[in-house]
């Protein structure tokens, strides 16, 4: 199931996250760092893109 | 000839008038002055409603009055006018609100103080917006500018919500019934996380609704965490008392709602330079670990190759002068042979290798 916009910035925080923690390893690092720039270019979009869905309720509060 | 007139009994005629009135009247507003205000029984409330020609009895429910009365204070009632079985006119009142800043003023200090003693208000009490929001659940009237300024901040700063939107009327006496359906609305279906009452600025009496005792005790009440944005940033209402977060405008209570997207954006492209940064500055500090750790080994190496050289040079030195060469070249002599009279001896000096023959030997 595709991931929403908010699980994309939670992931991006985790993995930046990676980089200051005692797991850090040099040689994961660059992978890792390409991951992360795409996500976050993947984040932008979605971002950019997104749009809210308002609906006015049928139900008729004065009665 | 005249037509007979009808001729009613003193009942029917009463019920005659109910019924002509009611026609007439069937929810009529009326303005005054409250005077002999008074509970009888615990659930009966009499008071008059006067100006300064006329006054009229007015009768209503305990549980109907939502703002709290005293004498005095001016209020607005929704009521039906009625002829009571012993001839007297009065009005059956359904809704009240205070009118007038005097009067809203001191119904609000008043209904204030009986809730806060409630504990309706307590901090303790107050539950922080979920995080994150997906799905809000909006009160508010359609029409009104507050709910057009939510809807602009709201699209503004971030996408992808679900919201559902209850309009409803956000001034007048008929509105805090509304506003309470609504809540039970979105309480009873549990779809949305979180409930925004939203309403824009105005007079003193237009926010009146929002001091209605049922409407604070409903949001008090709500499963559902609510925030109000309710007027301007100086207007207080006891539905913001009530309320879990309060924001002093509906823009505020949409920025407080959502996060802003542009803020997101930097805040990402920022992160990924820091983590690039701090990848840089991490090769860098290995690489000068590995150049250190090489110059330690090979200064290392040349302290133990010294070290291994003044052995050699100081061995060296103690075999230099245990060299018989270096005793001949202080003016020694080394002797070989017989040391009898008469034997030939071989003598050694640093230059010359001399034989003698022995003439004499003593001990010394």
């Amino acid at each position: 199931m595709a991931k929403n916009v908010s699980e994309k910035i939670s992931e991006l925080k985790t993995g930046v996250d990676w980089f200051y923690s005692d797991d850090f390893k040099l040689e994961e690092a660059s992978d890792r760092y390409k991951a992360l720039t795409n996500l976050a270019k993947e984040i932008e979009k979605d971002l950019a893109e997104m749009k809210n869905e308002i609906n006015v309720i049928a139900e008729d509060f004065s009665k | 000839m005249d037509e007979p007139m009808q001729v009613y009994s003193v009942s029917d005629f009463q019920a005659v008038c109910n019924q002509i009135m009611e026609t007439a009247f069937s929810g009529v507003i009326v303005e005054g002055e409250v005077a002999s205000f008074k509970v009888n029984q615990g659930k009966f409330v009499f008071f008059d409603l006067k100006d300064e020609q006329s006054s009229v009895g007015c009768f209503m429910m305990k549980f109907a009055l939502r703002f709290p009365l005293e004498d005095g204070m001016k209020i607005r009632v929704r009521a039906v006018p009625k002829l009571t079985n012993w001839g007297k006119f009065s009005l059956t009142v359904q809704a009240i609100m205070p009118v007038g800043e005097g009067s809203l003023k001191k119904s609000f200090e008043l209904l204030k103080k009986k809730l806060t003693e409630e504990g309706l208000f307590a901090p303790e009490k107050k539950r922080p917006l979920p995080e994150p929001i997906t799905k809000i659940g909006v009160i508010s009237s359609t029409q009104a500018a507050g709910y057009a300024d939510f809807c602009k901040i709201l699209n503004e700063r971030w996408g992808g919500l679900e919201v559902q939107v209850a309009h409803t009327q956000v001034q007048g006496m008929t509105a805090a019934d509304q506003i309470i359906k609504a809540l039970a609305y979105f309480n009873e279906r549990s779809e949305v996380q979180v409930i925004a009452l939203i309403r824009g600025g105005g007079s003193a009496d237009d926010l009146a609704v929002f001091n209605d005792e049922a409407l604070v005790r409903a949001i008090a009440a709500s499963k559902i965490p609510v925030i109000t944005g309710i007027g301007h940033e100086v207007d207080e209402s006891l539905c913001d008392l009530a309320a879990d977060v309060v924001a002093s405008t509906p823009s505020n209570a949409a920025q407080m709602l959502t996060r802003d997207r542009r803020e997101t954006i930097a805040g990402m492209r920022d992160d990924v330079k820091r983590i690039n940064n701090l990848f840089n500055t991490k090769v860098d500090e290995l690489l000068r670990i590995n150049r250190d750790e090489i110059a330690r080994v090979g200064h290392d190496i040349v302290v133990k190759i010294t070290t291994v050289e003044n052995e050699i040079a100081a061995q060296c030195k103690i075999l230099e002068q245990l060299n018989p060469d270096k005793v001949l070249e202080r003016g020694y002599a080394l002797m070989r042979g017989d040391t009898k009279v008469g034997s030939v001896v071989e003598i050694t000096t640093f230059k010359q290798e001399i034989e003698a023959k022995v003439t004499k030997v003593k001990e010394r």
